[in-house]
C-alpha cells in the first residue's frame, strides 16, 4: 500500500482515504473534529485494538508529545545547518549523533516505522555537503586535524547509516517537494504511512505506549532521558503510595509492577534496587493473586542479582529467595483457587479479583523452574566456596532450608495434580540426599530439628531487618498471609524410606531423564549402603550403560560416580572381580578426577582452552559429595593385584591376556626402578604388596596393605581387612601353585595349610577348583591327602605350536566376522560364539523402556502397584481369581528386561570374563 | 519344618482352585496345624462358588452343625446366579449337546457364527453367556463341564482376550481333572500365544510367563515326559529371565529336574550360574547342594545339604508326590534325586582324585564297604568310570588320561580346518551360482 501511495499524487491519496473512510462507515465514531487524513489511519489502528474509548484522550496526548519530539529534531537539524555553514565537522558529528538519538524517540512517539521526512532531508543535505567537502581537496588540507578526523569519521558513519535508508534518500532526491519541511503536511504523510504499518505493529508495543500515555497524565517532567525518568518517578510514586495507602488501587500497583518489570535489563537500573522496589510492591499488593504475581517477579529479580554464570547468588539473597518461595506456597495453600501455570496468556485483569473471589485465577509462573534455579544456586555456592572454610560448613547447614521448600513445592504440586512437575522436584530432593549414608542423614535430621529454634531466631532476625527496612517505607502489608506451609523439614527415620518414597513417584511420573538420574541416584545409594546385589541388578536392568553415552555430561558424571561407588561396595563385600570390573574402566584413561568431576586434572599432552576449563569447573562436585580418590585407587589396585598376580604366575603355561593393563603398566614401571624405597603413596604400597605376593609371602603383602592410612575411612574396617587378608592368602596359594607346581612331584595338603594359614577345607576347595578348571594339572591322593602333580611340560616347539593355533583361530574368527558383516547372516554350522548373541540384535531395547521392568524387579513393597494393575487389566477371565489367600503383593517385572538378564548371566560367573563385561562403561566393540 | 515351604509364594501365582491340591498336601504332611489349613481352605473357598464344600469344612473345623448365615445366603445367591446363567446359555448349550448339529460346524469361525445366527438365532450374546456359564461352572468345581464348554467357546469366540482367558480356564480345569496329556497340549498352546502375542506392556507378558511356569509345575511333575519338558521350558531365555526377575523360588524345581534328568547334565553349568547369581535372593537346600558341589567343591557340605534336600523334597507338594505300591508308600522323585545326587558327588570327586579309599567312599555314599565296591564295579564295568580297584589296599585308583600334547594341537587345528572350510564354501557357492546364472 505504501508504494502505491508514493507513486500517486497527494490529492489522489486524499481521495482514496475518503473512500476508505466511507467503507468503514459506522465503525468510525470519532471522525468529527479531526481532519479526514489523520483520523482514518488512527481509527483503523484503534479498531484493531478494540479499544476506541480511550482513543480521544490518548490521541491528544500523543500529538503533543510528538510535536515536542519533532521540534527537538528540527532544532538539531538547524544546528547542523549552522555547522555546515562554518564547515565545523566536529560539531556536525555531534549533532548527527544527536539526530540519530532523536530519531529513535521520534519514531517511537510517532508509533510508526516510517522515518520523519526531516531526518531524510537532513541526511541528503549531509551527504551532499560531505561529497562537496571531499571533492574540495584543498579545503580538506587546510582543516585542523581534529576537524579532518571528524570529517573522516563522519564519512564512514554516514555511509553506514545511509545504507539503511538508501531508498528513501533516492526518493527524496527525485521528489524533493514531497519531503517539504511543512510540519502539518509532513505529519499527514507520516500518518498515511502509518496506515499501512499500523497493522503489523506489535500489540505489546501498543500496550507499552499506552501505559506511557497514562504516565504522562500523572507527572509532567517528561523531558529527561527515559532511564532517569523512571527512577525519579519511582520515588514520586512511592511517595504517592506512602501518602494515602487507602487510595492505592489495584491499577496503580499493577502499573507500577509493569513499569519495573519493563525496566529489566535496561541500563541504569540497579538489580538490587529492583528487588527492593518489587518487594515494596508486595506489601501494597491489593489481592492475594496480585501479591503472588509480584512475588514471582521478586523471585526472578532475585535470581537476576547475580548476572554471571560462574559466580553464585549472594547467600543472603538466596535466603530471602527461599523465604519468598515459602510465601508463595503460603498464598497458594491459603487460596486454592489461585492456579499457577505457564501455559496460556492469562487475562490481564485476572489478578484484580480479591480474596473472596471463588473462581480460579491464573497467575503466570513456574514453581519448578524457580526451585531448580534455587537448587543450582545452592550447588554453585558450594562449588565456589573453599571447602576448608567455615563458610562452607555454614552453607551446608542451610541444606534443610532448601529441602523444606522442595518438600512443600512437591506437596503443592501433588495436591494440584501436576505429578510430572512433582517428579522433577522429587529428583532434586533425591539428588540432595542420595550420597548420604544413614549416619550423615541422621546428623542432618538432627541438625534440622535443632536449628529449628536457633534457625527460627536467625530467620526472625533477618525477617525483622527486612521488616524494618520495609516499615520505614511502606504501610503494613495489605494482604496478610499467615504461615500455613511448614517451615521445618520432616524427615522419615531412615533415608531408605525417604528415597523409596521419592523414587516411586519419579518412576511413575518422571520423564526419561528424570527417571535415569533418579535410577542412578538410587543405585548409588544402594551401593553406599552395602547392598551390592540390589544395586547391580538395578543397574543391569535399567540398561543405563547402553545409553549413558547419549546422556548429558552431568548425568555421565553421575554414572561414573555410581560405578565408582559400586566398585567400592563390591570390594567391601569381598567381590573382587566385580569391584575390578567396575573400577577398571575409570582408571584405564588415567583421568579419574575429570571423570568423577572432583578437581581438574592437568594434562601434559594437550592444553585445554580456557573455555573448556571453565566448563569443567562448572561441573565440579562440591567437596562434601566427593568420593575419596585414594580409597578408590587403593581399591582398584588391590583388586587388580589380586586378579593379576595369579594370572601372571599362571601364564607360564600359556600366554594370557593381562586382565588389567593399567596394573601391568604400573608394575613394569616399578620394576624398572633400580632401588626401591619404602612405600609412600597408595601405588607404592600396592606395588610392594605385589612383589611380596609374587613370592607367595602373604603375610608381608598383607602387612604392607594394612599399613595404608585410608582404611580408617571404612565403616567396617575390621571386617574388610579380614576379608582382604583371606583373599590375599587365597591368591598367594594360587600363585604359589602356579609358579612352583613344576618343582613338585607331590605336595601335602598339610604343608599348604601351614604355609598359607588356611583351613584344610578351604585349601582343599581352592585346589579342587583349580583342578576342575584345569588350571592345575594335578589330582588328589585321598588316603594321604596329597596333591599329585602330573607332568605336562611342553617343549618349546609345542608351546610355539599352541601359540600358532591361537593366532590362527583369531584369524579365522575375524574372517568369519567379516563374512557375517558382509552378508548379514551367520555361518551355518558354526556354533554361536556367545550365549545371547542371537538375541542381542532384537533386544537392544532402549533403556528407557526398561525402567518399567526394573520396578517390577523390586517386587513386593515398592513397586507393587505395577504388577497389580497388569493382572486386573486382563478382564473378567480366570486371572482375576488367581492369588489364592491373602494379598498377592506386587509382582511386576518387565519382559524387556529379560534381555538384559541374558547378559547378566555371565555377570558373576566364577572367574574369568564375568564382572568385567557387566560393568563396562562403553561396550562398543564387545557383545 | 515349614522353613522351606513355598506354598505361600506359589499360591500367589496360582488360581484359587489350583491352590487346593497344595493345601491338601500340606494337610497330609501335617506341617501346619489342621485348623490353620482348614481356615485357609475356607478363606480360599470364599472366593469360589463351592459353598457346600466350604460349609462342610466349616463344620469339621468348628465341630458344629451350624453354618454361618452369610454362607447360607451366599449359597442361595450362587444357585440363583447359576440358574440365570444357565438360562442365558441354554440355547447354545442345547445346540452343542446335539451331536448332529455340532457336526455341522466347520473350521471356519465366521461361517459358524453366521450359521448359528441364521438358523438358531444364537448371537454373540449367547456365546458370551456360554463363557460366563463355563466360568461359573468352574467356580462351582464342575471342572469337566467347564472344560467342555470352554472348548466349545474357543471354537466360537472372536474376542482374542476372552479366548486367552478361556484357554487359561481350560488349562486349570484340565490340571484339576489330572488330564495331563490334554493339559500339556493346552499349556503349549498358551505358551505360543504368550510368546507371540504383542502384550500391551512387557510387564504383563512377564506376569503371564510366570503364571504359566507355576501352572506348568502341576503338569511337569506328573506327566511322564514332564522332566524334559520343564527343562526345555524353563531354560528358554525368556523364561529363565522371568524366573530371575520375579520367581526365584522356581529355581528349586528347575534344579531338581536337572539333577534327576541324566540326559540333561549339560544344563548343569548354566543352572549353577543362575543359582550363583540369585543366591542373595533365593536359597534352599537343593540349590545350596549344587553350589557346594560345583562352586566350592565342598564335598562334606554337599553331603550335609543332601540330607536336608530329602526333607525338602518330601515336604514339597510337587516333588514329594507319593505312589502307593502294595503296602509301601514311595516317593519316587526322592529316590531318584538321592541316587543321582550321589552319583554327581561321586563323579566330581573322582575327577579330582587319583586315589580314593573305598572305605571312606562307602561311608560317604551311605553304603557298606561291599555294597560300595559292587556299586563301583558296576560303574567301571559299564565304562562310566575309568578306574581300577586295588583291593589289597582297599583303594580306588583312577586312571588319569591326559590328552597328549600332540593331540591337543591337532584337535585345535582340526577345528580351524572345519571352520575355514565352511567359510570358503559359503563364499564360493553363491559366487558359483551367480556365475552360472550369468551364463
Amino acid at each position: 500500500m505504501a508504494s502505491r501511495f508514493w507513486t500517486q499524487g497527494d490529492s489522489e491519496s486524499e481521495e482514496e482515504e475518503e473512500e476508505v473512510e466511507s467503507e468503514q462507515g459506522s465503525d468510525s465514531d470519532n471522525g468529527g473534529g479531526e481532519t479526514g487524513g489523520r483520523t482514518v489511519p488512527q481509527n483503523r489502528y484503534l479498531n484493531n485494538e478494540d479499544d476506541s474509548d480511550e482513543s480521544d484522550t490518548g490521541h491528544r496526548v500523543v500529538r503533543s508529545l510528538r510535536d515536542k519530539r519533532n521540534e527537538e529534531m528540527k532544532s538539531t537539524v538547524d544546528q547542523m545547518r549552522n555547522a555546515m555553514k562554518i564547515n565545523d565537522w566536529v560539531s556536525l558529528q555531534e549533532s548527527f549523533e544527536k539526530l540519530n538519538k532523536h530519531l529513535e524517540k521520534v519514531v517511537r512517539v510517532n508509533e510508526s516505522t516510517k522515518l520523519p521526512n526531516m531526518y531524510i532531508k537532513a541526511l541528503v543535505l549531509l551527504e551532499d555537503f560531505l561529497a562537496e567537502a571531499l571533492a574540495n581537496k584543498e579545503a580538506k588540507k587546510k582543516m585542523s586535524s581534529s576537524n579532518a578526523k571528524a570529517l573522516n569519521v563522519m564519512k564512514q558513519k554516514l555511509k553506514k547509516n545511509n545504507k539503511q535508508y538508501e531508498d528513501l534518500i533516492q526518493e527524496c532526491r527525485e521528489h524533493p517537494e514531497r519531503f517539504e519541511d511543512d510540519d502539518a503536511d509532513g505529519k499527514d504523510m507520516d500518518e498515511e504511512d502509518e496506515d499501512s504499518d499500523a497493522e503489523i505493529e506489535d500489540p505489546e508495543k501498543i500496550a507499552m505506549s499506552e501505559s506511557e500515555e497514562d504516565d504522562d497524565d500523572e507527572d509532567k517532567d517528561e523531558d529527561g532521558p527515559w532511564e532517569k525518568k523512571l527512577s525519579k518517578k519511582d520515588k514520586l510514586m512511592d511517595k504517592q503510595l506512602l501518602k494515602d495507602p487507602s487510595e492505592i488501587t489495584w491499577d496503580i500497583v499493577d502499573k507500577k509492577l509493569k513499569e519495573i518489570v519493563a525496566s529489566r535489563g535496561k541500563k541504569g537500573t540497579g538489580r538490587i534496587e529492583r528487588v527492593e522496589q518489587l518487594t515494596f510492591l508486595t506489601r501494597v499488593a491489593k489481592t492475594p493473586a496480585q501479591k503472588l504475581e509480584i512475588l514471582f517477579h521478586v523471585i526472578s529479580a532475585q535470581f537476576d542479582v547475580n548476572p554471571s554464570l560462574l559466580g553464585h547468588m549472594p547467600v543472603n539473597v538466596w535466603k530471602k529467595c527461599v523465604n519468598n518461595m515459602l510465601l508463595v506456597l503460603d498464598i497458594l495453600q491459603q487460596y486454592p483457587n489461585i492456579v499457577v501455570d505457564n501455559s496460556g496468556e492469562p487475562d490481564e485483569k485476572e489478578t484484580q479479583r480479591g480474596a473472596d473471589y471463588n473462581g480460579t485465577i491464573h497467575v503466570t509462573g513456574d514453581l519448578v523452574a524457580f526451585l531448580e534455579r534455587l537448587d543450582s544456586e545452592f550447588f554453585k555456592t558450594l562449588q565456589c566456596t573453599d571447602p576448608y572454610t567455615k563458610d562452607y560448613v555454614q552453607r551446608l547447614r542451610e541444606e534443610p532450608l532448601f529441602l523444606v521448600v522442595a518438600q512443600n513445592v512437591q506437596d503443592y504440586l501433588e495436591r494440584v495434580g501436576n505429578l510430572k512437575a512433582a517428579a522433577k522436584v522429587a529428583l532434586r530432593r533425591v539428588e540432595l540426599v542420595y550420597y548420604k549414608p544413614q549416619e550423615v542423614y541422621d546428623a542432618m535430621r538432627k541438625l534440622a530439628e535443632q536449628t529449628e529454634d536457633s534457625g527460627e531466631n536467625g530467620d526472625a532476625e533477618a525477617g525483622d531487618e527486612y521488616q524494618l527496612a520495609d516499615d520505614n517505607r511502606g504501610p503494613p502489608p495489605f494482604v496478610v498471609i499467615p504461615e500455613v506451609v511448614p517451615r521445618k523439614p520432616t524427615f522419615p527415620e531412615s533415608i531408605r524410606s525417604l528415597m523409596d518414597g521419592l523414587m516411586s513417584l519419579i518412576y511413575k511420573y518422571g520423564d526419561e531423564r528424570t527417571k535415569a538420574r533418579a535410577m542412578l541416584c538410587d543405585i548409588y545409594h544402594h551401593a553406599i549402603s552395602d547392598e551390592f546385589s540390589v544395586a547391580r541388578d538395578l543397574l543391569l536392568m535399567s540398561h543405563l550403560q547402553d545409553g549413558v553415552q547419549l546422556m548429558d555430561i552431568s548425568s555421565q558424571i553421575l554414572f561414573n560416580r555410581v560405578m565408582a561407588q559400586l566398585g567400592l561396595c563390591a570390594f567391601r563385600a569381598g567381590l573382587i572381580n566385580e569391584a575390578h570390573g567396575c573400577l577398571t574402566e575409570l582408571y584405564s584413561t588415567g583421568r579419574v578426577k575429570e571423570l568423577l568431576a572432583q578437581g581438574v586434572q592437568q594434562s601434559r599432552y594437550h592444553e585445554k582452552t580456557p573455555e573448556q576449563e571453565r566448563l569443567e569447573r562448572r561441573r565440579q562436585m562440591p567437596y562434601h559429595m566427593h568420593i575419596n580418590l585414594e580409597l578408590l585407587e587403593a581399591t582398584h589396585l588391590i583388586c587388580a593385584m589380586l586378579i593379576e598376580v595369579p594370572n601372571m604366575a599362571a601364564s607360564t603355561y600359556d600366554k594370557r591376556r593381562p586382565m588389567s593393563k593399567t596394573f601391568r603398566r604400573l608394575l613394569e614401571v616399578s620394576e624398572r626402578q633400580t632401588f626401591v624405597g619404602p612405600p609412600e603413596n597408595v601405588r607404592d604400597h600396592v606395588m610392594a604388596a605385589t612383589r611380596a605376593l609374587n613370592k607367595g609371602d602373604y603375610q608381608k603383602a598383607f602387612n604392607v596393605i594394612n599399613s595404608l592410612e585410608i582404611w580408617k575411612l571404612l565403616r567396617n574396617k575390621e571386617h574388610v581387612l579380614e576379608m582382604l587378608k583371606l583373599k590375599i592368602k587365597e591368591e598367594a596359594l594360587r600363585t604359589y601353585l602356579f609358579a612352583y607346581s613344576s618343582c613338585y612331584e607331590s605336595l601335602s595338603l598339610n604343608q599348604l595349610t601351614t604355609m598359607f594359614d588356611l583351613s584344610e577345607q578351604h585349601a582343599h576347595s581352592i585346589v579342587s577348583k583349580m583342578m576342575m578348571h584345569e588350571e592345575l594339572h594335578a589330582s588328589w591322593d585321598q588316603p594321604t591327602k596329597c596333591i599329585i602333580f602330573h607332568s605336562v611340560d611342553q617343549t618349546r616347539l609345542q608351546g610355539l605350536l599352541f601359540q600358532m593355533a591361537d593366532k590362527l583361530s583369531v584369524l579365522v574368527e575375524s574372517n568369519e566376522r567379516a563374512y557375517e558383516a558382509r552378508t548379514g547372516g551367520t555361518l551355518e554350522g558354526v556354533p554361536p560364539r556367545r550365549r545371547g548373541d542371537g538375541q542381542d540384535s532384537s533386544n537392544m531395547g532402549r533403556w528407557q523402556e526398561n525402567f518399567v521392568s526394573s520396578q517390577g524387579r523390586q517386587g513386593g513393597n515398592r513397586f507393587g502397584y505395577a504388577g497389580r494393575g497388569g493382572g486386573s487389566g486382563q478382564g473378567g477371565g480366570y486371572q482375576k481369581d488367581r492369588g489364592g489367600q491373602g494379598s498377592r503383593g506386587g509382582y511386576g517385572g518387565g519382559s524387556r528386561f529379560q534381555d538384559g538378564r541374558s547378559r547378566t548371566q555371565s555377570g558373576s560367573s566364577a572367574r574369568g570374563d564375568g564382572g568385567a563385561r557387566m560393568v563396562s562403561l562403553n561396550r562398543a566393540g564387545r557383545v | 519344618m515349614g522353613e522351606h515351604d513355598l506354598t505361600a509364594l506359589m499360591a500367589a501365582q496360582l488360581d484359587r482352585h489350583l491352590v487346593f491340591p497344595l493345601l491338601e498336601f500340606l494337610q497330609e504332611r501335617q506341617l501346619y496345624k489342621d485348623e490353620e489349613i482348614l481356615e485357609a481352605k475356607i478363606r480360599l473357598l470364599n472366593g469360589t462358588n463351592m459353598v457346600d464344600y466350604a460349609m462342610d469344612i466349616h463344620k469339621s473345623l468348628h465341630g458344629t452343625e451350624d453354618v454361618p448365615a452369610d454362607m447360607v445366603s451366599r449359597r442361595a445367591e450362587v444357585v440363583a446366579r447359576l440358574r440365570s446363567l444357565e438360562e442365558a446359555a441354554a440355547p447354545l448349550v442345547s445346540f452343542l449337546q446335539n451331536p448332529q448339529l455340532v457336526q455341522e460346524l466347520r473350521p471356519d469361525k465366521q461361517y459358524n457364527i453366521h450359521m448359528l445366527q441364521e438358523r438358531f438365532q444364537i448371537g454373540p450374546d449367547q456365546i458370551d453367556a456360554l463363557y460366563h456359564f463355563a466360568k461359573f461352572q468352574f467356580e462351582c468345581g464342575n471342572y469337566s463341564g467347564a472344560a467342555d464348554y470352554l472348548y466349545q467357546y474357543r471354537a466360537l469366540c472372536t474376542n482374542s482376550d476372552r479366548s486367552v482367558s478361556a484357554l487359561w480356564g481350560k488349562l486349570a480345569a484340565e490340571i484339576l481333572m489330572q488330564n495331563w496329556d490334554v493339559a500339556l497340549e493346552e499349556l503349549n498352546r498358551l505358551k505360543e500365544i504368550i510368546d507371540s502375542k504383542n502384550f500391551s506392556s512387557p510387564l504383563n507378558q512377564l506376569q503371564n510367563r510366570i503364571w504359566l511356569m507355576h501352572w506348568s509345575l502341576f503338569i511337569f511333575f506328573n506327566h511322564e515326559n514332564g522332566r524334559n519338558g520343564i527343562i526345555d521350558l524353563f531354560f528358554q531365555d525368556r523364561y529363565l529371565n522371568a524366573i530371575q526377575t520375579n520367581a526365584h523360588h522356581l529355581l528349586r524345581y528347575l534344579a531338581t529336574a536337572v539333577v534327576v534328568n541324566k540326559r540333561r547334565r549339560n544344563m548343569l553349568r548354566e543352572l549353577i550360574k543362575v543359582i550363583q547369581q540369585e543366591q542373595h535372593c533365593y536359597k534352599d537346600p537343593i540349590t545350596e547342594f549344587l553350589e557346594c558341589l560345583y562352586v566350592n567343591y565342598d564335598f562334606d557340605g554337599a553331603q550335609k545339604k543332601l540330607m536336608e534336600c530329602e526333607q525338602v523334597i518330601l515336604n514339597d507338594p510337587f516333588l514329594g508326590k507319593r505312589i502307593q505300591e502294595g503296602n509301601f508308600i514311595t516317593v519316587p522323585l526322592r529316590d531318584e534325586f538321592l541316587e543321582n545326587a550321589r552319583l554327581l558327588i561321586f563323579e566330581t570327586y573322582c575327577r579330582i582324585h587319583r586315589c580314593i579309599d573305598i572305605g571312606m567312599l562307602s561311608e560317604k555314599l551311605n553304603m557298606s564297604y561291599d555294597e560300595a565296591e559292587l556299586w563301583i564295579m558296576n560303574l567301571v564295568k559299564s565304562s562310566k568310570l575309568d578306574a581300577r580297584i586295588d583291593s589289597v589296599s582297599g583303594t580306588l585308583i583312577m586312571t588319569t588320561n591326559h590328552v597328549n600334547v600332540h593331540e591337543q594341537i591337532i584337535e585345535s587345528l582340526k577345528n580351524l580346518n572345519a571352520r575355514t572350510y565352511m567359510l570358503g564354501k559359503n563364499i564360493v557357492e553363491p559366487a558359483q551360482a551367480a556365475q552360472q546364472a550369468a551364463r
